[in-house]
């Protein structure tokens, strides 16, 4: 689907969404084109390739808001679901604040989102690549002897929006992925390593043998781990741990959270919350970046945003809705149904991981983390998680079946170091970082 | 939603390179929902979900395309690119198929066709509110969503079989949020099931309410958790999570197969203590996680993981079954068209032991009475689990005094599994509206468990004394 076909499509449905009695309408078409192969040892052990769309339009009655998502885009069947729509819509409550945004536009610059080298790639090399990874793998280490599998996946996408206001624009989008999962066996124990890299450019991604070689290391670095006495120690988040903490904080900067209540950063606008390397941004503008678009996903256009400036809280990511709630402007992190990040990142240090780690004369270091259980109400955190023992600067010995707990609001506050590893496979990403004290929970 | 000549064709493409089985998985959802935010109705919506995957398995190898096109040209598309993962094969002898409809287990008790009137929903939504808010004046805010969806699939397998289920589902789910000078504390409390909100007469708005408020205002008081190992009891209903992540998913037939699971090859073996026994059913009528058929076409059923202590079987989707050389347990599950079928749990519990829940507390010197879960998470081959408490109390002397709040449990399943000292004799499957993730595919299950009594584990508070 091109980009004008996609704008035609949305077109059509803000026009029915107005005929079938709506105030005001806005669609959003996403079309994409994907592609994954998983292989396992020796075997393609899934090929998988398929084109499919969906139709998401947000109808406004005079304050009264409803959406409808669809994948059947026959002409009949939009037009009966925005119908019952606007029927549904009686009952909503109506609120003053729910209409389409003042003004719609798209970042202007060139963001460079579509690589012709991942549309028009050769599915064989794709292939080829996950069969490669297997064998690497395997030959990393010995005690590596079987794997839940190394994928290859990319995605081609249209994106367009149209509303009512007048506004209609599209871009189109890539993305691909390399990851492997090894299993390893030593003394009768499996663990399961687990790396891969992503980005919107083929060039971007890293090679496969530095996939394998970090997820082989991953899959057997933790035999002979312990449970590590309870205690409180600095912890230092290794990057993709470190990420899915500010994945994390996102929620209490979502504003959506912060209206009702559910963010222990609510009524701190201003405050000196974190330590001084506490930078966090949100921008949607950074090229060839994975959590880059020109507008988000109600039509606004997408921005820098610094939401920790050297700890102070500066400001709380907004769609339109919560912005005019709150009293503020839109952030362009709209996801079309509620709040999301574009490129959210902790501002990198100046040194290396293995530096910090030098610098930590006796603490633990998290390399993988399970669970979710954050409060976003209270900033109570805690994750069970596995890594190492540090001592006099040096990984001592492994560890796991551990967890780390501790409340926001203290982590940020006692952030003391952040390395230079920054990189941006997601939209959410961050350094590694050192917290300076949180309890470790084991024995 | 397909006419069955063209299923029939659609198969013979999709083997046209050869393959050992092929399936057609046409699905149409429709879902609608409302959302109440700051005591009013803040939103609508509806969805419709369409389309149809195809899939080819030659050996341990799986081709899938799917479409939400419906056009004959667009579903020929679909079948080619599933049949790619053939394509090294000569090709086979042209093959006829013959579908049959086959009957369905009559599981769900109803055959509607479309939701209620939107008033009805609303009204349900606006009474959780009035109740949470009248509970106690700390509380300060009330969010609550109601969804109604019909899922109809309609599976035609290159062995002839044609299916077709009607799948109801409801949910409603209320969050309370308690504020009190600086502090806050929220609860969280939902149910629902294969069902129409019906349902909810039993099982009320303000049933659910009150408990998210309660839960709410009682995390406002409670301390910090503590850290470090102790005994822990838990509550029956919810704590069946600790089942579903600490034995389950290691149950599962893919991981199996593959030997990433440290249950690999073990059915036989003593894997828990001997009090432990483990059901999955697939055939509990209405319940969430239940399945007239499974997304591959084969009844839901009741299976038998764990028995006093020794494992007797996996879960089992087609692909991996055919493999092992086992049957289907009616466990082949999918979150939509969109994706392959993977071996899931349904509604996973634990019969009842002979213990009271008095007698469990009562033996108790120093634990953690873990009440009800928030979720939790397993890694496959060691077994390392995570689970969430959303309501706990410490035990002191045997008896339930102060509330605690951020606790996490971390342990090793088998590990745990083997350390159950007690086992009470009130099972019950939990209230709520559970979902598994997996693979990047969410699927509704239900778990269930009595009261139960582990003798060590780790809890992942802040206090450390």
């Amino acid at each position: 689907m091109t980009e004008r076909e996609a704008m035609e499509i949305a077109g059509e449905a803000v026009t029915a969404a107005k005929q079938a009695g709506a105030s005001e309408a806005e669609a959003t078409l996403s079309q994409a084109r994907r592609f994954h192969v998983e292989a396992r040892d020796k075997t393609i052990s899934k090929l998988e390739q398929s084109t499919g769309a969906t139709l998401h339009v947000r109808l406004f009655l005079d304050g009264r808001r409803v959406t409808v998502s669809t994948s059947d885009l026959t002409r009949e069947s939009v037009q009966r679901a925005l119908n019952a729509a606007v029927e549904q819509a009686r009952e909503v409550a109506p609120d003053p604040l729910a209409t389409l945004p003042d003004t719609c536009s798209r970042f202007e610059g060139d963001l460079r989102l579509f690589d012709s080298a991942i549309a028009q790639r050769d599915d064989a090399l794709k292939v080829d690549d996950v069969l490669a990874l297997e064998k690497m793998i395997r030959d990393a280490d010995a005690r590596v002897v079987n794997s839940s599998g190394s994928h290859y996946n990319d995605a081609s996408s249209v994106n367009a929006l149209a509303n009512s206001s007048g506004f209609s624009a599209a871009y189109t989008a890539t993305r691909a992925s390399l990851s492997s999962a090894p299993v390893a066996q030593h003394d009768g124990v499996k663990r399961t390593g687990h790396y891969g890299t992503a980005g919107r450019f083929l060039r971007d991604l890293e090679s496969a043998s530095e996939v394998s070689r970090v997820a082989a290391r991953r899959a057997v670095e933790l035999f002979g781990a312990r449970k590590p006495e309870t205690a409180r120690l600095p912890v230092i988040f290794e990057r993709d741990v470190a990420a899915a903490v500010l994945d994390d904080l996102f929620s209490a900067v979502n504003a959506g959270n912060v209206a009702i209540g559910n963010s222990w950063l609510a009524g701190r606008l201003g405050e000196r919350i974190g330590s001084d390397l506490v930078t966090i941004v949100d921008d949607g503008t950074l090229p060839e970046k994975l959590g880059s678009s020109p507008f988000d996903g109600e039509g606004v256009a997408t921005r820098r945003t610094p939401v920790f400036e050297r700890g102070t809280l500066r400001s709380f990511l907004f769609d339109t809705y919560y912005a005019r709630k709150l009293g503020e402007q839109s952030t362009g992190n709209s996801n079309g149904g509620g709040i999301g990040p574009n490129n959210l990142y902790l501002e990198p240090g100046t040194q290396t991981l293995d530096e910090l780690i030098a610098a930590t004369p006796r603490g633990v270091i998290v390399l993988d983390t399970i669970g979710f259980a954050t409060e976003h109400a209270t900033g109570n955190y805690s994750r069970g998680a596995r890594g190492f023992m540090i001592e006099n600067g040096e990984l001592s010995y492994p560890i796991d079946e551990f967890t780390v707990a501790g409340n926001f609001a203290d982590m940020l506050a006692a952030m003391d170091a952040v390395a230079n590893d920054l990189r941006f496979d997601s939209a959410v990403v961050s350094p590694s970082f050192r917290i300076a004290e949180m309890t470790i929970s084991g024995s | 939603m397909l006419d069955q000549d063209l299923l029939n064709r659609l198969l013979m493409r999709a083997l046209r390179h050869g393959g050992d089985f092929a399936d057609v998985f046409c699905e149409r959802r429709r879902s609608y929902a409302f959302r109440l935010q700051d005591g009013k109705i803040h939103e609508g919506s509806s969805a419709i979900t369409q389309g149809v995957g195809i899939r080819v398995v030659l050996g341990e190898s799986a081709g899938y395309a799917y479409s939400d096109d419906l056009s004959i040209d667009a579903l020929m598309r679909a079948a080619d690119a599933a049949s790619l993962v053939a394509r090294t094969l000569p090709s086979g002898d042209e093959m006829t198929i013959a579908l049959k409809d086959v009957d369905v287990p009559r599981l769900y008790d109803e055959e509607r066709q479309s939701h209620a009137p939107a008033s009805q929903y609303v009204a349900l939504l606006s009474r959780a509110d009035v109740t949470a808010r009248k509970y106690d004046p700390r509380i300060t805010s009330v969010n609550a969503q109601i969804t109604d969806e019909l899922q109809d699939v309609w599976i035609a397998s290159s062995d002839g079989r044609f299916v077709h289920d009607h799948r109801p589902m409801v949910t409603l789910g209320v969050q309370a949020v308690a504020t009190s000078n600086r502090e806050r504390g929220s609860g969280y409390v939902g149910d629902g099931g294969r069902t129409s909100i019906v349902f909810y007469e039993t099982s009320t708005p303000e049933t659910l309410a009150s408990d998210a408020a309660r839960i709410a205002t009682t995390n406002l008081e409670a301390i910090p958790a503590p850290a470090g190992e102790m005994e822990m009891v838990v509550g029956s209903g919810g704590g069946g999570v600790l089942l579903h992540e600490a034995v389950g998913h290691g149950l599962e037939s893919d991981f199996n197969r593959r030997g990433t699971s440290l249950y690999s090859g073990r059915v036989g073996e003593r894997v828990a203590s001997e009090l432990v026994t483990i059901y999955d059913d697939g055939d509990i009528p209405d319940a969430r996680g239940s399945v007239a058929v499974d997304d591959e076409g084969v009844p839901g059923q009741h299976k038998v993981l764990v028995e006093n202590g020794v494992l007797r079987g996996y879960m089992q989707d087609t692909l991996n079954a055919r493999l092992m050389g086992a049957q289907p347990t009616g466990s082949g599950r999918r979150q939509s068209f969109r994706f392959l079928p993977q071996p899931r749990m349904c509604n996973t519990y634990m019969p009842d032991g002979t213990s009271s829940v008095d007698e469990i507390i009562a033996s108790t010197k120093r634990g953690l009475y873990a009440k009800s879960f928030a979720g939790g998470q397993v890694e496959i081959s060691k077994g390392d689990f995570v689970f969430m408490v959303a309501e706990g109390y410490l035990i002191e002397d045997g008896k339930v005094t102060r509330p605690v709040k951020n606790a996490t449990i971390v342990g090793n399943g088998p590990d745990v599994m083997t350390k159950v000292t007690a086992v009470g004799n009130d099972s019950r499957l939990s209230r709520g509206h559970y979902t598994c993730g997996k693979g990047g595919q969410h699927v509704p299950v239900g778990v269930g468990m009595p009261t139960v009594k582990i003798a060590s584990v780790t809890v992942g508070g802040t206090q450390n004394d």
